[in-house]
C-alpha cells in the first residue's frame, strides 16, 4: 500500500490536481485518491523554498468572503493565493450587508457580479457554501461553515500527520473536545476514516454529538480510555460562542477531565503527537508546556502546512474548472 | 331549474359507509337523487340539465382541512380560491397570523370577509392565550359565541402548566377542544435568546450530526403530550394534539386513547411521507416544524393511521415566500405549502394500501368536523352538494412550478390522482377541462 502510495506521490509532484468538481464543499464524499492527490501536491510546495517561484495564477481573482471573525485561516488562504500569482481581495461581511439586511444570495451575487474566479467563504451557518455554490458560477471553497465541515483544516492536519510520521492508514487517532460545535472534527472524522486511520472521538456526553458512532469512529467519554495508545492527540476548541451555557460546568472541571495534560498523555503511545486547530484555549483544553512542547506539539507545523495545502487546493480548483 | 347529473359515479360517502357505483342528481344547492336506476326523462323535460360521464370517477365529500396558516405570501382569499382547486370544502385557519386572531371582533370579523357562497367556508380558531403570549387566557368564551371552533397557541407550544390547567378546564366548560403544538421549546432549544447558533432546527440524529445543524431531540414532542394528557384527565378536556411527528408521541396518545380520554390528534403528509434524510442537502423545503423525523418515526405515524390512533390528515399549510426560503438552513423560514398538496398525498395512502379509500376519505373529512363539533359532511339525498369529483388513478408528478403556493415539500414526486371538480352550496367552485369534457349533454 505504502509503495505504491509513494508511486502515485512521485507521478504527482510535478503537475497540478484534477478533483471531479470546481468546488472544495466538504470533506464528506470526497474519494480516497483525491485526497491523497491534494497532499501529495501540497507536500511538494511544503518542501519549496518560500521565495520559489509558483506564480501559475496570475489574474486569476480570489475573494476572501469572511462572515464570521478568522484571523489564521484568513491570511493562509490569501498567503496561499498570493504565493500562485492571484490577486486576492479581503471582504469582512460581520458587521457590513447583512446587518443591513441585505439576504445572503443577494451579498454573493454582487460579488458573483464582480467575475471573480474564486470565492472562499467562511459563514456561521451550516450549509452555506452549498447555497453559494448553487447559485454562483466561480468556483467555492469552504472555510469553515457553522458546524459543518471545515474541509482545508482537515487537508492540512493529514498532511502535518503525514509528514512528521510518513502515512495515515491504521494511526490511531483521538479527537478530543468539543465535537458536537466542531466543523474541524466533522472534516477530519471524514478524512481520516476515508484514508484509513481509526478515529476515537472523546467528549463529555453533553458535547458529544447525536449518534456519532455512525460516522465509523469509537466515542469515549474517558480521555484516558479514549486516548489509550493514541499516535496522535487532537485537541479542539471550546466553542463558547456556539453554547447555550448548559454543556459545562466550568472551564476548571473540563480541564480536569478533558484538557490534556502529561498524566493523561501518558496513556497514549509514547511517540504520540499533539494537535491543535487554535486558536487555543491554554491551561482549559491543553497545558501550557505540552503546548510549547516542540518534541511532541505540531500546533505551530499545522499552521505553516495551512498554506501548502491551500495552494494546492486552489491551484486544483482552477484546473479542474478548466478542463470541465 | 338547473340540475347536474353525475352518471355511473363512485360516490364514495364515510358518513354512511357507502361506497358504491351510482348516478347522482343535484338541483340547486341540494343532492335530490342518489339511485342505481336513473329515469332520465325525469330531468330531460329540463333543457337546463347539464349531464356529466362520471365513468372510472369517483366522487365524495369534500375536504375539511383543520389546520391551515395564512401566511404573510397569502391573504384569505387566495388560500380559498386555491383550497377550492385542492378539493377543499372547509378549512380551519390558526391564531397566529397577522393581526392575530385574539378577539371576538376579529373572528366575526374573518367570518364575514371569508363568507362566499362559492368558495370553502372558513372556520377559525382562536387565540388561547393574550396575543399568543401563553401567560393569561383570551376571551375564548366570547370567541366562542363568536364561531371560534377550539383554541390553540398556533405554531407554538402553550408551555405553562398551570395557564394550560386553566386553559383546558374553561374550554372544556364550554365544550371546545385545546389544540395543541406539541413541544417542549426549552428542550428544542427555541426558548434560547437571540442568537440562532443553538435553537433547534431539524430532528436529532445521525443526519444533523452530519450536517452540523442543530437537534431537535424527538421526546420534545411526547414530553409536552405526556403532561397534557395529566391536565386533560384532571380537567376533563378535549385535548387534541396537531402534527403528531414521532414513535413515541403515538403511542402514549393511543394508550390514553385506550383509557377513554377525549384525546385526538391530526397529522400532515409530510410525516407520513418523508424522513429527515430528505435534509442531506440543506433543501429548505423540508425545514418543517415539527422537524421530519427519522424513518422509524415515519413508520409509526403510517401505524397510528392505520390502527386509528391518529384521527386526521391535515395539510399543516404553511407557504412561506422564496426569499424565505433561500437562505441557510439555519436563517431560513420554518414551513412548507401543503393544501395543494394534502389530497394527492393521502391518497397515495390508499395506492400504496395502507388504507382503503373509505378510510382516507374520513381522514379528511368526517373526522375533523367530528373532533370540532361541525355537522357532519355527508353526501345523501336532502344534503347539501358539499363535494369534489376526482380520478384516483390519473397518473401525474407534482411540480412546484404548476403550484401556487411554495415550498412543497413534494417537488418532483410521482403520483396517482386528479381533483376534477370541487362543488360548494351545489356551485361549481372549480372545475378542471378534463372534466368539462365529461358533459355529455
Amino acid at each position: 500500500m505504502n509503495k505504491q502510495f509513494k508511486n502515485n506521490s512521485e507521478f504527482n509532484k510535478s503537475s497540478p490536481v484534477k478533483l471531479s468538481s470546481h468546488h472544495l464543499l466538504a470533506i464528506e464524499g470526497m474519494q480516497k485518491t483525491e485526497i491523497q492527490k491534494l497532499l501529495d501536491r501540497a507536500d511538494y510546495f511544503a518542501n519549496l523554498d518560500k521565495h520559489a517561484d509558483t506564480k501559475y495564477l496570475s489574474g486569476y481573482v480570489v475573494l476572501n468572503v469572511f462572515f464570521e471573525n478568522s484571523t489564521r485561516t484568513r491570511v493562509s488562504f490569501e498567503l496561499a493565493a498570493r504565493r500562485l500569482g492571484a490577486e486576492v481581495i479581503n471582504i469582512s461581511l460581520i458587521n457590513s450587508s447583512i446587518k443591513k439586511g441585505e439576504s445572503l444570495l443577494d451579498t454573493a451575487s454582487t460579488l458573483n457580479a464582480m467575475k471573480p474566479d474564486l470565492l472562499i467563504v467562511r459563514h456561521p451557518h451550516s450549509g452555506a457554501p452549498l447555497l453559494f455554490a448553487e447559485y454562483l458560477s466561480c468556483s467555492i471553497i469552504n472555510a469553515g461553515d457553522g458546524r459543518h465541515e471545515h474541509p482545508t483544516q482537515a487537508l492540512l492536519d493529514a498532511l502535518t500527520i503525514k509528514r512528521r510520521i510518513g502515512y495515515l492508514e491504521g494511526l490511531k487517532i483521538s479527537i478530543c473536545g468539543d465535537i458536537a460545535n466542531s466543523r474541524v472534527a466533522r472534516s477530519n472524522i471524514h478524512l481520516l476514516t476515508t484514508m484509513g486511520a481509526e478515529v476515537r472521538c472523546v467528549a463529555p456526553s453533553t458535547l458529544m454529538p447525536s449518534s456519532l458512532e455512525k460516522l465509523g469512529v469509537k466515542c469515549f467519554n474517558d480521555m484516558k480510555e479514549g486516548i489509550k495508545d493514541a499516535d496522535v492527540v487532537m485537541l479542539l476548541r471550546l466553542q463558547i460562542e456556539r453554547m447555550s451555557g448548559t454543556e459545562n460546568p466550568s472551564e476548571r472541571e473540563y480541564f480536569n477531565f478533558f484538557g490534556l495534560d502529561e498524566t493523561k498523555l501518558s496513556m497514549a503511545n509514547s511517540n504520540a503527537v499533539i494537535m491543535h486547530p487554535g486558536p487555543m484555549n491554554r491551561g482549559v483544553e491543553i497545558a501550557s508546556a505540552l503546548a510549547d512542547d516542540t518534541n511532541r506539539s505540531l500546533i505551530k507545523t499545522q499552521v505553516e502546512m495551512g498554506v501548502a495545502v491551500r495552494m494546492s487546493i486552489i491551484e486544483a480548483l482552477n484546473h479542474s474548472k478548466n478542463k470541465t | 331549474m338547473t340540475h347536474s347529473i353525475f352518471k355511473s359515479i363512485k360516490l364514495i360517502n364515510p358518513a354512511t359507509n357507502f361506497n358504491q357505483k351510482v348516478n347522482v342528481v343535484i338541483q340547486n344547492e341540494t343532492i335530490i337523487s342518489i339511485s342505481k336506476d336513473l329515469n332520465l326523462e325525469k330531468f330531460n323535460k329540463d333543457n337546463q340539465t347539464i349531464i356529466y360521464d362520471c365513468e372510472g370517477l369517483t366522487m365524495s365529500p369534500g375536504i375539511f382541512d383543520m389546520r391551515v396558516n395564512i401566511g404573510k405570501t397569502e391573504n384569505l382569499k387566495f388560500t380559498q380560491i386555491t383550497a377550492a382547486e385542492s378539493g377543499i370544502t372547509s378549512m380551519a385557519i390558526l391564531p397566529n397570523q397577522t393581526p392575530k386572531l385574539n378577539n371576538p371582533s376579529i373572528i366575526d370579523h374573518i367570518k364575514r370577509q371569508s363568507e362566499d357562497i362559492n368558495l370553502p367556508k372558513v372556520m377559525v380558531y382562536g387565540a388561547a392565550t393574550k396575543d399568543l403570549n401563553g401567560l393569561e387566557m383570551s376571551e375564548i368564551g366570547l370567541m366562542s359565541e363568536m364561531g371560534a371552533i377550539g383554541f390553540t397557541n398556533g405554531n407554538k407550544s402553550i408551555k405553562n402548566s398551570l395557564v394550560m390547567r386553566r386553559l383546558m378546564s374553561y374550554a372544556a366548560m364550554i365544550n371546545k377542544p385545546i389544540i395543541q403544538h406539541a413541544e417542549d421549546e426549552d428542550l428544542s432549544g427555541l426558548n434560547q435568546a437571540s442568537t440562532t447558533s443553538i435553537r433547534g432546527e431539524m430532528n436529532e440524529g445521525e443526519t444533523s450530526t452530519r450536517l452540523g445543524l442543530i437537534g431537535i431531540p424527538a421526546c420534545a414532542e411526547v414530553i409536552m403530550i405526556e403532561r397534557d394528557i395529566r391536565l386533560a384527565k384532571l380537567t376533563g378536556a378535549h385535548y387534541h394534539v396537531a402534527h403528531v411527528s414521532t414513535r413515541d408521541a403515538v403511542n402514549v396518545i393511543r394508550e390514553a386513547k385506550k383509557s377513554g380520554l377525549n384525546i385526538t390528534c391530526d397529522t400532515a403528509p409530510p410525516y407520513f411521507s418523508l424522513n429527515e434524510s430528505k435534509l442531506l442537502t440543506y433543501n429548505t423545503a423540508f425545514k418543517l416544524s415539527p422537524p421530519l423525523r427519522s424513518e422509524d418515526d415515519r413508520l409509526a405515524i403510517i401505524e397510528g393511521i392505520q390502527d386509528g390512533t391518529i384521527d386526521v390528515i391535515a395539510s399543516d399549510h404553511r407557504a412561506r415566500s422564496k426569499d424565505t426560503k433561500a437562505q441557510p438552513f439555519s436563517a431560513a423560514s420554518v414551513g412548507a405549502s401543503g393544501i395543494e398538496t394534502l389530497f394527492l398525498i393521502t391518497l397515495n395512502l390508499v395506492h400504496k394500501k395502507i388504507i382503503d379509500i373509505n378510510k382516507a376519505i374520513s381522514f379528511l373529512t368526517i373526522n375533523p368536523a367530528k373532533i370540532l363539533g361541525i355537522d357532519c359532511p355527508s353526501l345523501e339525498e336532502e344534503k347539501v352538494a358539499d363535494f369534489i369529483v376526482f380520478d384516483e388513478n390519473e397518473p401525474h408528478t407534482i411540480k412546484q412550478k404548476n403550484l401556487k403556493t411554495s415550498p412543497t415539500p413534494f417537488d418532483g414526486k410521482k403520483i396517482h390522482g386528479k381533483i376534477l371538480a370541487t362543488y360548494i352550496n351545489g356551485q361549481v367552485a372549480f372545475m378542471n377541462q378534463i372534466f368539462k369534457n365529461k358533459i355529455i349533454k
